[in-house]
């Protein structure tokens, strides 16, 4: 046999391998979810009992929206300062203060999220002594998970913004814009992709935090993640594999229709180029 | 690089831009421009040439108003403009890299100008499509930057920057990114758009057949300040300096003394051989000068020249093809390597010199510059 056929079998066999350590656990999550049996692990036979049983529990709905209500606004909040933070590491270049700012700003990504959130809730704690707010729950719970959006949000609007040709902002400015005008008019446009993908990021860096919202949360305000985990300390439901299940098909078929889309765009843009080129040509 | 005859009685040129004594220092420390007046007349087109670093890009974005001068001041039509933020100014800029709108197609590149001074609507579109047809781009109009040529694109932002009727345009190494065969074309392309248009234009550029092709005037810049300011044709036969000799084109420079100072007449001892000038120059007896000759105007032979001036003798020790010409590199016997360009008129090899071979070079009495030290 050649080294080339060895190598392509090689490689083959490591690919399947990858993709079994990566995909079968959640595929056997998936297949379970429509088991009928009690017991997590033994399969009896195929039903919906769980899917059932899945919407009539209140509580776990009601964690599912709360943590999308979450993920939402925190998401918001972490583009938004996220933004004015790329800015103003990007388009300032000289200011007191911009190195400490620059490493402050991703402290958060490498920071383990059991001191953040030990932090956030030992100063929550001084804060209400002294002041009699904010209380544990939704808003504290928000603020965690904006604080670490911000760093994550920088960090993609800061890439984009490097990338970007400063001289747009130079050209538009010439051509009238007043400062407002050039970000309303040029900048924000050909940002809006890095907004949402930094929405994306942060939304479900949030929705999938079980450790800050533990920390952050009160009586009444438990996400999703914090109900599935408390429940599996206390011996598995199915129920908890069906809404897992769910929202695995909800990730899949966004993150196929985002591919596809992207990739769409690359091979129209190609094209067009192409294209250009060759008219130029004749 | 022709210029118009001079007429007499040419009325006094109008002039459009003063730039009087602009210094602009970065992080207190850095010259990069330094005391630099400088005047362009209506209509004129104004080259500012120089190498990396030498302020001319600098000196251009002052105009747009992208910097401020840190002493100094810049009146416009006579206006004082130094202050003016860019986007109250009547000048636009064609950008090095052209800086298209990405998300726009050409005709909104085009009409955004426009719009943000408020242009009703009709006139917006009229106004688009005689640009558009200036740069014979109609049929481009909803395309995107992305999906035209380099060519196409550089004319987009041309006719973009001039789609407002600016006083003053600023051209920032125009066909800086465009590869060397579409530069040609594209060069007459641009200069006849602009003077159809009829507006003065101010250049930045580091290539010196693009100033010397594209502009009326050009200012020599090095480390801040001008070298020389004159016509291209003035600046490359009459350099006021070595620096300009030596940056404008391919020059050959002796060292010598003033021997012999007449008015109508000079000569120069070098260590290779005696320069005979043949027009006065401001110097005295016994100065030190430097004799500036341009290779184009040595001629080589095998035999030797007559008289005792204007010639030396050395060793072909290169041979560099261009097709049209040759250049010759030559090994004077005190070590010195001169460049001889030779005009490749017939289909063998012009003088028959080859490599190793002996041979004279000669030049006439006017083919060079007295260059102080």
């Amino acid at each position: 046999m050649s080294q080339a056929t060895n190598n392509k079998i090689f490689s083959n066999l490591w690919m399947v391998v990858v993709y079994l350590f990566l995909y079968l656990p959640i595929l056997t999550l998936v297949v379970y979810s429509f088991n009928d049996s009690k017991l997590i692990s033994t399969w009896t036979h195929a039903s919906l009992r769980w899917y059932e049983a899945l919407i009539k529990d209140d509580d776990l709905i009601s964690a599912v929206l709360l943590s999308l209500k979450i993920a939402g606004i925190s998401a918001l909040m972490s583009v938004f300062f996220g933004t004015f933070t790329a800015f103003a590491l990007n388009r300032y270049k000289r200011f007191k203060g911009r190195t400490l700012l620059s490493s402050m700003a991703s402290m958060p990504l490498v920071m383990p999220d059991v001191i953040v959130g030990l932090s956030l809730l030992l100063m929550i704690i001084s804060v209400q002594h002294w002041l009699g707010f904010p209380d544990k729950g939704l808003f504290t719970i928000l603020l965690g998970h904006a604080l670490l959006g911000t760093a994550y949000a920088t960090v993609v609007v800061t890439s984009r913004l490097r990338e970007m040709d400063g001289r747009l902002d130079e050209a538009a400015m010439d051509l009238g814009c007043k400062p407002w005008q050039v970000f309303h008019l040029v900048t924000f446009p050909l940002l809006l992709p890095a907004l949402v993908s930094a929405f994306l990021l942060t939304f479900t860096l949030s929705f999938d935090d079980v450790v800050l919202s533990s920390f952050l949360s009160g009586p009444g305000y438990s996400t999703m993640p914090m109900v599935i985990f408390s429940r599996a300390r206390l011996g598995l439901n199915p129920t908890i594999n069906a809404v897992a299940t769910v929202t695995i098909v909800v990730v899949t078929c966004a993150v196929i229709a985002s591919s596809f889309y992207t990739s769409h765009q690359a091979r129209k843009r190609k094209r067009e180029e192409a294209q250009a080129y060759s008219d130029s040509n004749k | 690089m022709a210029t118009a005859p001079k007429e007499i009685n040419q009325p006094a040129p109008e002039v459009l831009l003063r730039v009087e004594n602009v210094t602009k220092i970065y992080d207190g420390t850095v010259k990069a421009v330094d005391d630099v007046s400088l005047t362009v007349n209506k209509g004129e087109i104004f080259a500012l040439l120089g190498g990396s670093g030498c302020g001319k890009s600098t000196l251009l974005r002052m105009m747009a108003g992208f910097e401020t001068p840190t002493k100094g001041k810049i009146h416009l039509a006579g206006q004082d403009i130094t202050n003016l933020p860019p986007y109250q100014r009547p000048i636009n800029m064609m950008f090095q890299s052209y800086a298209l709108f990405p998300h726009l197609s050409v005709w909104e590149n085009i009409a955004f100008g426009l719009k943000r001074d408020g242009m009703p609507k009709g006139q917006i579109a009229e106004r688009v499509e005689k640009m558009l047809n200036l740069a014979q781009l109609g049929k481009f109009a909803q395309r995107k930057p992305h999906q035209l040529s380099g060519g196409q694109q550089q004319r987009v932002a041309l006719v973009r920057s001039l789609a407002k009727r600016p006083q003053l345009l600023l051209l920032d190494e125009p066909l800086g990114a465009l590869d060397k065969k579409l530069r040609e074309t594209t060069q007459l392309e641009l200069v006849n758009i602009i003077e159809e248009v009829g507006v003065t234009c101010v250049l930045v550029t580091h290539d010196q057949e693009e100033a010397m092709t594209m502009a009326s005037r050009i200012a020599v810049m090095s480390e801040g300040y001008f070298l020389q300011v004159g016509e291209p044709d003035t600046v490359y036969e009459m350099p006021n300096s070595r620096k300009v000799a030596d940056f404008i084109g391919n020059v050959n420079i002796f060292d010598g003394v003033i021997e012999e100072d007449e008015a109508d007449h000079v000569t120069v001892r070098c260590p290779e051989c005696v320069h005979y000038v043949g027009h006065g120059v401001s110097g005295h007896t016994g100065m030190e000068v430097g004799v500036a000759l341009r290779p184009e105007k040595i001629m080589l032979s095998d035999k030797k020249p007559k008289g005792e001036y204007n010639w030396c003798q050395g060793e072909v020790i290169e041979i560099v093809y261009f097709g049209a010409h040759t250049t010759y590199h030559l090994k004077l016997d005190s070590g010195k390597v001169i460049k001889a360009q030779e005009l490749n008129n017939t289909r063998d090899l012009s003088c028959g010199l080859t490599w190793g071979d002996r041979a004279y070079a000669h030049w006439n009495d006017l083919a060079m510059v007295v260059l102080a030290q």
